[in-house]
């Protein structure tokens, strides 16, 4: 089975996406734009195993694992595209390490918005 | 004989509402000459997080939320709900009411049937429970029978539960040792804020229903900030009522220890509270309210409980959604509605709870789902929208996942005057989301208050 998993696009990511062919997608009406990428069934089985929060949702899509790892992610896409290569690069090991511990910091304290 | 097309609030289940609150003087009376007993939460073995207080059991049992039952439950009965989901006395119920408790200290107390003790909270009197039974359980199978298995129950369980399953690893945790039979309160709590106004036990919501003149009153579960799905959930349900929409719409959230990732319980309130508040939905119509329990997410299991609560309550219907208080994907999405619209046969109910003896009165309201959708431009029934392939769901864990970036969702999705309230709530935790320190100063903390109280004990 493949899952999905979303970025979600901020101006400033939009400003690194927009020469790099990368398909967005609007959500809600235009409010929200994203990019979706597609996860083969052993992939999404290898992100739920390192990230214990993550969960597969309603919809089907990856959600909840860290946002060091979305922000990874993000740049591997900014680098190569949004396939599965973008998501095996983020999973790299000396990666997963540097997002498994940023994550554990993500568990005590997020910033609240000014 | 003439059957009017009018509904009319329900009776309690089982028939009468529990009240096992009594005043200070008989309490102290009540405990005088006991042996005591702290109550304390159950831990997660993996992480050391409080997971669980039975003190929210003792109230919820207390102030007739649970009604019929009104103690914890000896093995007999425990059995009975694992089995056929039915009390000893026939009503349905469904989960095992278990107070395990520190077996060692309890023969150090030298605690045996037909005893009193006095169970303790935050280092105050705070209940009493007559000894019935003192009883011994493997926890793991009691996890494994209360919440069915693939093989066992496969019109609705998926997969195996574990201990990413937040009610499965709560009943896996606990000591197996537990103490059944009759409880009072007899230190009446004050709840803390936020929690007091939104405090209505039964016999409370009762007479605010009565006292708003509403006649047919459809309940809302939540254990979440409401989107606008959700908001659209409560709206579009409630037309359906007798000869006219239901007069009133319950928002009664599920107050207690909650998986890592939920929203903080002071935010979900504060947020349903927000959407009357601001107009979404007309106050006069609208009451957000609170049941002290931490959550099983037992998916059709807890819909039953909660159709208990809601009754007792006073509710007349009840909505039911996609993945009814569910986690992961244990349950079949939709097994809640397979529950209320046909029964679940290895769960006990050859038929929908209404549809058996002792079960329940109050009407479900199965509702599929709400999505936005770009061609009809707007928010739509599932069932009515005809853009199935391009509809956009909503999902709880995109928008945690939004705010975790520190993006406000769009209004579209979100009522910016929801989101404030979660603004409000992580500036003063740190965090939006529950994590193990929310939980821990949640344990220390508590939803309550107790005033000193003398009582002579053993």
């Amino acid at each position: 089975m493949t899952y999905k998993i979303a970025i979600v696009l901020d101006k400033a990511r939009m400003e690194k996406v927009r020469s790099k062919g990368v398909q967005v997608k609007d959500l809600y009406g235009g409010y929200l734009k994203v990019i979706e990428l597609e996860v083969p069934d052993e992939l999404a089985k290898r992100i739920l195993a390192e990230f214990p929060r993550a969960r597969i949702d309603a919809r089907g899509f990856i959600e909840e694992t860290p946002i060091a790892f979305k922000r990874e992610l993000f740049d591997s896409v900014v680098r190569m595209g949004a396939g599965p290569a973008a998501i095996e690069d983020a999973m790299r090991p000396e990666k997963l390490a540097r997002i498994k511990e940023l994550a554990s910091k993500e568990d005590e304290y997020l910033p609240p918005p000014n | 004989m003439r059957m009017s097309l009018k509904v009319s609030q329900p009776p309690p289940h089982g028939g009468r509402l529990v009240n096992a609150v009594v005043d200070r003087e008989e309490g102290a009376r009540m405990a005088a000459g006991c042996p005591a007993y702290d109550i304390r939460p159950t831990i997660d073995p993996r992480t050391g997080a409080p997971i669980r207080n039975a003190y929210r059991e003792v109230m919820s049992i207390a102030y007739g939320f649970f009604s019929p039952l009104d103690g914890f439950m000896t093995r007999n009965e425990a059995e009975s709900v694992m089995r056929d989901r039915r009390l000893l006395s026939g009503w349905l119920f469904p989960f095992p009411i278990i107070f395990d408790v520190d077996g060692e200290e309890l023969r150090g107390l030298g605690v045996k049937e037909g005893d009193r003790l006095l169970l303790r909270l935050k280092g105050r009197p705070f209940a009493v429970i007559d000894v019935e039974e003192v009883w011994r359980f493997d926890p793991r199978d009691v996890a494994d029978r209360t919440f069915g298995t693939p093989e066992r129950n496969p019109e609705v369980v998926r997969r195996r539960f574990d201990e990413k399953h937040p009610g499965w690893l709560m009943y896996r945790s606990m000591t197996g040792t537990a103490v059944g039979g009759r409880v009072h309160v007899i230190n009446e709590p004050r709840l803390r804020e936020p929690y007091g106004r939104f405090w209505y036990p039964p016999s409370a919501s009762r007479l605010e229903f009565g006292r708003r003149g509403w006649r047919t009153v459809i309940a809302h579960q939540t254990r979440n900030v409401p989107h606008t799905g959700h908001e659209h959930l409560m709206k579009e349900a409630a037309f359906l009522g007798d000869i006219e929409p239901c007069n009133g719409i319950l928002v009664n959230a599920i107050i207690g220890a909650k998986r890592l990732g939920d929203f903080v319980d002071e935010a979900i309130l504060e947020g349903h509270e927000a959407v009357s508040r601001f107009g979404y939905i007309r106050p006069g119509r609208h009451l957000v309210t609170m049941t002290l329990w931490d959550m099983r997410y037992g998916n059709p299991l807890e819909s039953l409980l909660h159709g208990i609560i809601r009754q007792n309550m006073g509710c007349t219907h009840h909505m039911f959604g996609r993945d009814h208080a569910a986690v992961g994907d244990y349950y079949d999405p939709y097994a809640t509605q397979t529950l209320w619209s046909k029964g679940i046969p290895s769960y006990g109910l050859p038929a929908p709870p209404y549809d058996v003896d002792r079960g329940l009165k109050i009407r479900p309201v199965n509702i599929q789902e709400f999505w936005y959708c770009p061609v009809c431009g707007e928010i739509a029934y599932s069932e009515s929208c005809g853009h199935r392939d391009k509809a956009e769901r909503f999902s709880g864990s995109f928008v945690r996942g939004l705010i975790a970036e520190g993006i406000e969702p769009p209004p579209i999705i979100f009522r910016p005057e929801v989101y404030q309230v979660i603004v409000k709530w992580w500036r003063r935790f740190n965090y939006p989301f529950v994590n193990k320190r929310y939980l821990e100063t949640k344990e220390a903390e508590l939803e309550v208050e107790l005033d000193p109280m003398e009582v002579t004990t053993r």
